[in-house]
């Protein structure tokens, strides 16, 4: 046996002993797996000792900057639930087109996929725009576990839409390509995947609805206590967002973290009032998981590189997918099973271990659509946030519609099976068909 | 020059809260989630990496 594999058994087995028998959290678990793996390659294999503690620090480093923008997108997110933003923004929607309810419907999807596009976490949008959505279309009368499967869907779509996609910003980073020229393809995937789930799922619930039905769960009077100021926030970013692109010769590029930030700032002075120290402390308390697991993917990933174990996957993929007649065949299987399924260890994981080999087979195939094959590819990756037992995006959505998550990942199989076969079909016609993108 | 000095306050913000949530977190998995956070944090901090 390859000593490679060696490596990359102890460590995966190390991370599923953790994680499943001793219910340590996914971040200890990859940390752990990454120990195992440096000291079985320093003892047994003839690595470099003295070295290992150094590369276990450095590993999480690759992830720095992707922890100051989910960490401040959180801060923004929190001050404007709490500013009554995202209240005012779903009133306005409901009491605009609940006749039209295809164009209610999406839109509220687009309200639930916000913050996971803002902040590139489906935790962030289940946790705010989710909490907030779900109860409308609770009181629409649409069934509690479709209604989980549309929160969940809409935030594992968030994740994967532009302007943050952090699993396309792993595989990007991991075939040294910019993160540029993703927005397209992401769009297009994600808000057709999006539609498709919404309407599939909710659109016969809401043909027929009251508006006094669903007074309950709005608030009317956010809107007009403050008025149009009350959307500053989301405006003042996307104007600081869009213009440093527009004109990057008249306004410097300062960089997300300090764009939400000043967003976050200026949702203290347009809305409700709300202490914003404790809104920090609140959004970092929700974020820290998230931002731990990061910390251990990088760990993970960084001695699978190492080792070798991460280029031996590489070479095993590239054999596979030489083999003649069915070669390519086996290596779309293989790409629609494995990146959602290695989900249930971390999406993120998943993009970096098995999204990196499978674009840089992917390019030597079709060389000139490399940028729409890493945002497809990306987007199957973030399907793996539905999968069991770590589908953080599923269970806090359970969580919210105080269901079973077994109940609510049923009705999220076909939208996740669409999203799969949608991005395999934008992959395939990369060069071709989806050129425009 | 300055763009580094604001994202040098935005870590120590950032940290700030992360160990306050450290010490008072009662869950000891989160706090070990939260000391991961912390490491490269204040690496970054310290200008080391």
């Amino acid at each position: 046996m390859d000593q490679e594999l060696i490596i990359l058994l102890v460590m995966l087995g190390t991370f599923l002993l953790a994680n499943f028998l001793l219910h340590l959290p996914v971040s200890l678990g990859m940390a752990l797996g990454a120990i195992m793996g440096a000291l079985v390659f320093g003892l047994f294999f003839g690595g470099d000792i003295s070295e290992l503690g150094r590369h276990l620090f450095e590993g999480p480093f690759a992830y720095l900057d992707t922890v100051l923008i989910i960490a401040t997108a959180m801060v923004f997110m929190t001050a404007i639930s709490k500013s009554g933003t995202m209240a005012a923004l779903n009133n306005v929607i409901v009491t605009r087109f609940y006749k039209v309810p295809v164009i209610m419907l999406i839109l509220l999807m687009i309200i639930v996929m916000f913050p996971g596009m803002i902040t590139g976490s489906s935790t962030a949008g289940v946790l705010s725009a989710g909490a907030i959505v779900a109860p409308i279309l609770i009181l629409m009368g649409v069934p509690k576990e479709k209604t989980g499967a549309v929160i969940a869907i809409g935030a594992i779509l968030g994740m994967a839409a532009p302007p943050v996609n952090v699993p396309a910003l792993l595989i990007a980073g991991g075939v040294d390509m910019p993160y540029s020229g993703f927005e397209a393809p992401l769009f297009f995937i994600t808000l057709i995947c999006g539609i498709i789930a919404v309407l599939m799922i909710c659109l016969r619930y809401c043909r027929h609805i009251r508006i006094e039905d669903l007074s309950s769960g709005l608030d009317p009077e956010i809107s007009r206590r403050h008025g149009f100021k009350i959307y500053l926030p989301i405006i003042v970013l996307a104007v600081l967002l869009i213009a440093c692109r527009v004109f990057p010769n008249a306004l410097p590029n300062i960089g997300m973290p300090l764009t939400f930030l000043i967003a976050a700032a200026v949702a203290c002075f347009t809305g409700e009032k709300f202490n914003f120290i404790n809104a920090t402390k609140e959004s970092l308390r929700t974020t820290v998981p998230v931002l731990g697991k990061l910390m251990g993917v990088g760990m993970f990933i960084q001695i699978l590189t190492l080792t070798g174990a991460r280029g031996w996957i590489v070479g095993s993929c590239i054999e596979m997918s030489a083999i003649e007649g069915i070669g390519m065949v086996l290596l779309f299987i293989a790409i629609a099973v494995a990146c959602p399924a290695f989900g249930a260890v971390s999406s993120y994981g998943s993009a970096s271990v098995l999204g990196v080999p499978f674009l840089l087979i992917l390019i030597d195939h079709f060389p000139n659509g490399q940028v729409v094959m890493a945002a497809a590819l990306s987007c199957i990756v973030c399907v793996g946030d539905l999968m069991p037992p770590t589908a953080l995006a599923g269970n806090y959505a359970a969580a919210l519609v105080e269901e079973k998550y077994s109940k609510v990942l049923r009705h999220c199989a076909v939208p996740a099976l669409i999203t799969i076969v949608l991005s395999l079909i934008v992959i395939i016609f990369s060069e071709t068909v989806f050129s425009f993108l | 020059m300055v763009v580094t000095i604001i994202y040098l306050a935005i870590i120590v913000f950032l940290l700030f809260f992360i160990i306050w949530n450290m010490f008072t977190e009662k869950d000891i998995m989160l706090q070990i989630d939260a000391a991961l956070v912390i490491i490269p944090l204040v690496l970054r901090l310290l200008l080391i990496k």
